[in-house]
């Protein structure tokens, strides 16, 4: 297998990599691909595509909060990998193995800079509401357009678990829509490997009288319409659970036969197979002792 | 090698991270790297369970790699490989007439608790004088519509015995691999937008869409001493102890799929009000501080 291909198979390594365990997959991949040269500079762009995939947070410099390292944060016509944090008005390097911001600059507001502020403090509200750990950015794209990202992320090696939050919000006040999507990754390793993996696609249309309203006010309904939305999500992973549970589980594997009672190994199977036996115990002839 | 770490210790490790849906193709690209560990790693990561008919009886029985020999399996109905393989292993004729039996038992036993699905038994001797073998179980739940949910149950149960007198002792290893996937499809339905309830018809554009897929395995190992009176005393040992574990993994792969997952997207994310919750405990610490004064 060519050097080339190699650094192929790891990119694909990296990127299914489960949440919070990118180091540890990492690792492995050094010792099975066994050419450190060739992998840091090859494994660069498949650590850079997971950590914009995955909404990778980092600490912004000089300040107190988190913000989320995204293809919609990138500061556009530079070769280097500069991020912008919208809350701060902060731009940064970001170093894609490492996770660590540098080099911060301050950056001009954009026009919809009081919009984007508006929903920034009801997606901070929403967070403490809804939330344990969670990190939420807003972009603004236009005057009109804004995403929100949100992840929350809880890791215990101890324990064995990890788990993932990402939901992402494209808000249009023109066409008064908001395309979102939400993403459940949990990972329980503890002797055995179980994973769960969801995904939800989901539109919503926005209230004229919404979009017709102050920022402050229209920001806090669009963030009222997106708890119900996520909300509703997760009733409908419970109702999956139970309809996993009840029907594919109890379907695949009874808990017990219809009887309610375990197989009798020596009497029913014995008989059976005393029967059917007899002339095959012949065959073994002397028991070994 | 780099750090001196054995490179399948790192192979396993990561088939221990990797999402299980893609195991098969994560070992293949890992055989496309390391080719000289093919066999290590083919003989200790557990792979779906292949479902094959045999040629000459018509029945199906499962391929894995314990009754692979080259490219060809051998059927536990009639022995024979398939592809043909002119020098392919068998059992000693000894061995084969327990392994009939054993392919008997554990059939009746997929009926009573699968009902349905395939079942096959392998069995090897070993180098020392005693025996082993495979116990495989499969069952397959293929929706009829696509909003059904899917699901398949693959059970592997190795085991290595020794006669000590009257008594063998056993060696069991078993792993269950369960994968569970329901899609979802949801128009808008009594929906309204919230604290506007008078907006109803403003959300007729709602929908929404997801997928749901719980998938992994488990392995868990026990040794048990049982008493030997006949060769096919192993059968029901090796069948009361397949029967217990089964029955223990199956309750662990409830609780894993069905709690332990489920907790952590609570975790995650609460459905509850935090803020209330939070604003809830400030007023109980008032309230009780004012009693106290």
């Amino acid at each position: 297998m060519s050097s080339k291909d190699r650094i192929q198979v790891a990119t694909s390594f990296i990127l299914q990599s489960p949440p919070g365990e990118i180091n540890d997959v990492l690792n492995d991949v050094r010792v099975i691909v066994d050419d450190d040269e060739r992998l840091e500079e090859g494994v660069l762009p498949a650590l850079r595509e997971y950590n914009l995939a995955q909404f990778t947070t980092v600490d912004v410099p000089g300040e107190h909060h988190q913000t989320i390292v995204s293809e919609f944060a990138r500061v556009p016509g530079s070769d280097e990998e500069r991020y912008l944090d919208p809350r701060s008005k902060t731009s940064f390097i970001f170093n894609h193995l490492t996770l660590e911001a540098t080099d911060p600059q301050s950056e001009e507001p954009s026009e919809a800079e009081s919009q984007r502020a508006a929903l920034e403090s009801a997606a901070l509200s929403y967070l403490s509401s809804h939330y344990h750990d969670g990190v939420a950015t807003i972009f603004a794209m236009s005057t009109t357009q804004f995403v929100v990202q949100i992840v929350s992320n809880k890791y215990n090696p101890s324990n064995y678990w990890a788990g993932r939050w990402r939901s992402q919000y494209e808000i249009d006040f023109e066409s008064r829509s908001i395309q979102g999507k939400v993403l459940v990754n949990v990972h329980y390793y503890e002797q055995g490997n179980v994973q769960l993996n969801t995904s939800h696609d989901l539109s919503i249309s926005i209230p004229a009288a919404v979009s017709s309203v102050p920022h402050t006010s229209a920001a806090s309904k669009i963030f009222a319409l997106i708890e119900a939305e996520e909300s509703r999500c997760q009733t409908s992973l419970n109702d999956s659970y139970h309809e996993m549970g009840e029907k594919t589980f109890k379907g695949l594997r009874r808990a017990l036969p219809l009887t309610r009672q375990k197989i009798d190994w020596d009497k029913t199977m014995g008989y059976k197979l005393g029967a059917e036996l007899i002339a095959s115990n012949r065959a073994f002839g002397a028991h070994p002792r | 090698m780099a750090d001196g770490v054995d490179p399948v210790d790192s192979m396993l490790d990561l088939m221990r991270r990797l999402p299980p849906t893609n195991v098969e193709e994560n070992v293949n690209a890992l055989i496309q790297i390391c080719p000289d560990y093919a066999d290590d790693l083919l003989g200790s990561v557990d792979q779906p369970l292949k479902v094959r008919t045999d040629r000459a009886t018509g029945r199906d029985y499962l391929a894995c790699d314990y009754n692979r020999d080259s490219d060809s399996y051998r059927s536990p109905w009639s022995n024979e490989y398939d592809p043909p393989l002119e020098d392919g292993t068998v059992p000693t004729p000894k061995l084969r007439t327990l392994e009939i039996a054993a392919n008997e038992a554990f059939d009746a036993y997929r009926e009573l608790y699968y009902e349905g699905g395939v079942s096959s038994v392998y069995l090897w001797d070993l180098e020392d004088g005693g025996f082993a073998g495979v116990v495989l179980l499969k069952k397959v739940m293929t929706p009829t519509t696509p909003d059904e949910p899917s699901g398949s149950w693959d059970s592997i149960h190795v085991f290595e015995t020794a006669e000590r007198g009257r008594q063998a002792h056993y060696k069991l290893t078993s792993t269950v691999m369960l994968e569970l996937v329901t899609k979802q499809n949801n128009k808008a339905e009594e929906t309204f937008v919230v604290g506007e309830p008078e907006k109803k018809s403003s959300q007729q554009g709602w929908k929404s869409s997801g997928e749901v897929t719980l998938s992994g395995s488990m392995t868990r190992q026990i040794e048990q001493d049982w008493p030997v009176h006949e060769p096919t005393s192993h059968i029901m040992n090796t069948g009361k102890m397949v029967e217990e574990m089964e029955i223990k993994m199956r309750n662990l792969l409830q609780e894993v799929y069905f709690g332990k997952t489920r907790d952590i997207v609570y975790d995650l994310r609460s459905m509850d009000d935090l803020e209330k919750a939070r604003r809830q405990k400030e007023l109980q610490k008032e309230l009780v501080g004012f009693i106290k004064r």
